[in-house]
């Protein structure tokens, strides 16, 4: 069943609206979509990357910049191996309450893992890519981090995406 | 981002909270599940709950027939936090 807006139990409705009219033109709204890419070979075959605006970055590696105000243009790669423990959140846009106290609610690393260990996953990419929600340039991050991250994405030999906007 | 990677042939799914963004964005695939913001696969230590939304996500990179699908994952915020608290109190780290 095809979900809409003015059926479904979302729990802050009216985000884009709110957020478009706090911070003018920071939403992004597009009059069409893009055709279908084709999956070439099952899920359970396939190499799968994860990308993430939830701010997750390895322990150690510069922290996204959450104060600048037209956002932080940068990615993080993170590890599909990585143990939670290793990583942390830099970001203020979300609540992180069940974040904090497991990472999988909003970067199911430890998930995707253990799907890949029971061959419902093929494989996982290398490298998982993160980043902030926070960008305020909708133009820049189309034709700058959008591209960039894509480009990983493609480099890192992923057959299929899963993506998750925190 | 998600059209940008589904652009250069690698089909691609996301999950959303935020179903009124969505529909302004037109990804290709997405499933929305009506949780708290930064909670998209659902509550702490909830691995099943947790596999399902994945599952559930990879299924549409096959399922969906055409762009901008939407697929409403029948959850609520209420019940994953009840069947949370459960799964806290068995493991002992909450009363």
């Amino acid at each position: 069943m095809m979900a809409t807006s003015s059926d479904t139990g979302q729990l802050r409705p009216g985000i884009w609206t709110t957020v478009n009219e706090r911070y003018p033109g920071s939403m992004i709204s597009k009059p069409d979509t893009v055709p279908l890419a084709t999956l070439r070979k099952p899920v359970a075959q396939s190499r799968l990357a994860f990308v993430s605006t939830a701010g997750v970055q390895p322990k150690g590696t510069l922290p996204f910049d959450v104060v600048h105000p037209v956002g932080d243009y940068s990615f993080r790669r993170v590890p599909s191996i990585a143990e939670p423990a290793d990583l942390e959140i830099h970001q203020l846009k979300y609540p992180t309450a069940g974040a904090n106290r497991d990472l999988n609610v909003i970067f199911p690393i430890e998930r995707l893992r253990e799907l890949t260990d029971e061959g419902m996953i093929g494989a996982l990419t290398p490298d998982f890519f993160s980043f902030i929600g926070y960008n305020m340039d909708p133009e820049r991050l189309e034709q700058t981090l959008a591209e960039e991250i894509a480009e990983a994405v493609v480099a890192e030999g992923a057959e299929a995406a899963l993506l998750a906007a925190a | 981002m998600q059209r940008a990677i589904e652009r250069r042939g690698i089909p691609t799914v996301s999950v959303t909270v935020a179903l009124d963004v969505t529909e302004h964005v037109k990804p290709p695939r997405a499933v929305f599940v009506p949780f708290m913001m930064g909670h998209h696969f659902g509550v702490p230590f909830h691995h099943d709950l947790q596999r399902r939304i994945i599952l559930t996500a990879l299924d549409r990179l096959t399922m969906a027939e055409r762009s901008g699908d939407i697929h409403a994952l029948p959850v609520t915020w209420a019940q994953a936090r009840r069947e949370g608290v459960v799964i806290e109190r068995a493991m002992g780290i909450r009363k």
